[in-house]
């Protein structure tokens, strides 16, 4: 799909041609998905998110203005879907949450392999996804965001319409509570 | 020495901030910075992007078929709100003008009817075409109020689970006002079906205005039940059509012995 006919199906997508909407559905499903999964770390929150951030995209094209990037736009979308989805998780599992991150502090360190076996480990892994499920939701979001994707902290903040301030500060506490929590790993490797 | 902080070291490491020639310098220099910088480097380059499940050529269809059938409306535009309140405002002062039409209608003084079965029949047919044309301006003001009530009540049925009500909330504002005063009128004209369909409408509007701005999930969810529960929507959607057949059939304004069943 070239730019003016991906132009041209946004605008009848934004008609209420379903048809189209399908078309740019098709066309940016794996991209959602692949945001979707990093963000919420979890294959079937990933496909919630997915269905609900293109229903949400349908329901709100009438706001999308055409000169934007309908790809930059979807990413906002699913970067909110994303948190809304965590939070809504974290409101039922608070107690779980806490617990997580005791669990991601005091896992056990003995009977790792080599630091550079380590770093390939599943362990490592376990631990890191342990830590990321105690960020909240906006420092998982922010950080996902600047450390995965690769966004400038202008770019986050407008993705989760924060501040930039704020933005910075959630990328912030969630490398702090990263450290903490990874700690007894680097410690073993130094 | 003054030393770079925990943050600075952060935004440092993803290529962000500013004075990043000064801190390369100072890193250089400083072996305490450097030694945090480091500690903070290593964390972050354990952490590897997850690989995500893979997915094959056919997922755009699938979720395709998973949403197709739950496409909600499309909002309107965005520069359709700085129509809004001129809408409503024009919608107001339809009211009044039919509330105005009927005052006068009462009291103005009539010219006493001359003897002669000719003058009668005249009058009597003026005093008809009269009143079919108030009824018709009714009828015509009560349509546009139902449709415009039925696009709140469809967005409060879509609206996301938690959010920012407030322009729906002013929305029913404005029609709750104008509703009330139509629902008068309809009971003076014996439209009763009408005026019960704008009673529904009149008690799940002022619910949604008096919601908080920030709704929570359950209140929306209260909301929605009511709104079912009366089914509302399709008594707001039947009433329009039909008032709009009836604008659209010559002689039919007048009020029906019998309206369609609502519900």
């Amino acid at each position: 799909m070239d730019a003016t006919e991906a132009a041209a199906v946004l605008a009848r997508a934004r008609q209420g041609d379903s048809d189209a909407f399908r078309a740019l559905v098709e066309r940016h499903s794996r991209s959602v998905f692949r945001l979707a999964f990093r963000m919420t770390g979890n294959e079937q929150d990933a496909e919630d998110v997915v269905q609900e951030s293109f229903l949400r995209a349908y329901r709100q094209l009438g706001r999308f203005e055409s000169r934007a990037n309908f790809g930059t736009w979807l990413y906002r979308i699913v970067a909110n879907c994303s948190v809304d989805l965590m939070r809504a998780k974290q409101a039922r599992h608070d107690q779980a949450r806490g617990d997580s991150l005791d669990e991601a502090m005091e896992l056990p360190a003995a009977d790792a392999p080599g630091p550079e076996r380590m770093a390939q480990s599943a362990e490592i892994q376990r631990r890191v996804q342990a830590a990321l499920q105690a960020l909240s939701p906006l420092e998982r979001a922010a950080f996902t965001l600047r450390h995965y994707e690769g966004r400038s902290i202008d770019e986050i903040s407008s993705a989760l319409g924060l501040g930039t301030s704020a933005a910075k500060h959630s990328v912030f506490r969630a490398v702090k509570k990263l450290r903490a929590a990874l700690a007894p790993l680097r410690s073993q490797e130094s | 020495m003054t030393h770079y902080s925990e943050d600075d070291l952060t935004l440092y490491y993803y290529g962000e901030g500013r004075a990043r020639a000064a801190i390369e310098r100072h890193l250089d220099a400083c072996g305490e910075c450097r030694s945090l910088y480091r500690e903070i480097a290593g964390t972050l380059a354990m952490i590897a992007a997850p690989e995500a499940p893979e997915r094959g050529d056919q997922y755009g269809l699938e979720v395709w078929q998973r949403i197709r059938h739950k496409l909600p409306e499309q909002d309107a535009p965005w520069w359709t709100t700085l129509f809004r309140v001129d809408r409503l405002t024009l919608a107001a002062a339809a009211a009044m003008l039919v509330v105005a039409a009927f005052v006068a209608g009462r009291v103005w003084p009539r010219v006493p009817a001359a003897p002669g079965v000719a003058r009668t029949t005249a009058g009597s047919a003026g005093s008809t075409a009269a009143a079919d044309v108030r009824q018709r301006i009714l009828l015509t003001s009560v349509a546009d109020h139902l449709d415009r009530s039925e696009r709140v009540l469809t967005d409060i049925m879509n609206a996301p689970d938690r959010g920012d009500i407030s322009t729906e909330k002013q929305w029913a504002d404005d029609l709750l006002t104008t509703g009330r005063l139509y629902r008068q009128d309809a009971i003076d004209a014996g439209e009763q079906s009408v005026a019960a369909v704008l009673d529904d409408l009149e008690r799940s509007l002022l619910e949604i205005v008096h919601s908080p701005s920030e709704v929570r999930a359950a209140d929306l969810e209260q909301i929605r039940r009511r709104i079912d529960a009366a089914a509302l929507l399709f008594k707001v959607r039947v009433m329009s059509d039909e008032l709009r057949q009836r604008e659209a059939a010559p002689g039919a304004a007048q009020p029906r012995s019998s309206t369609r069943k609502t519900g």
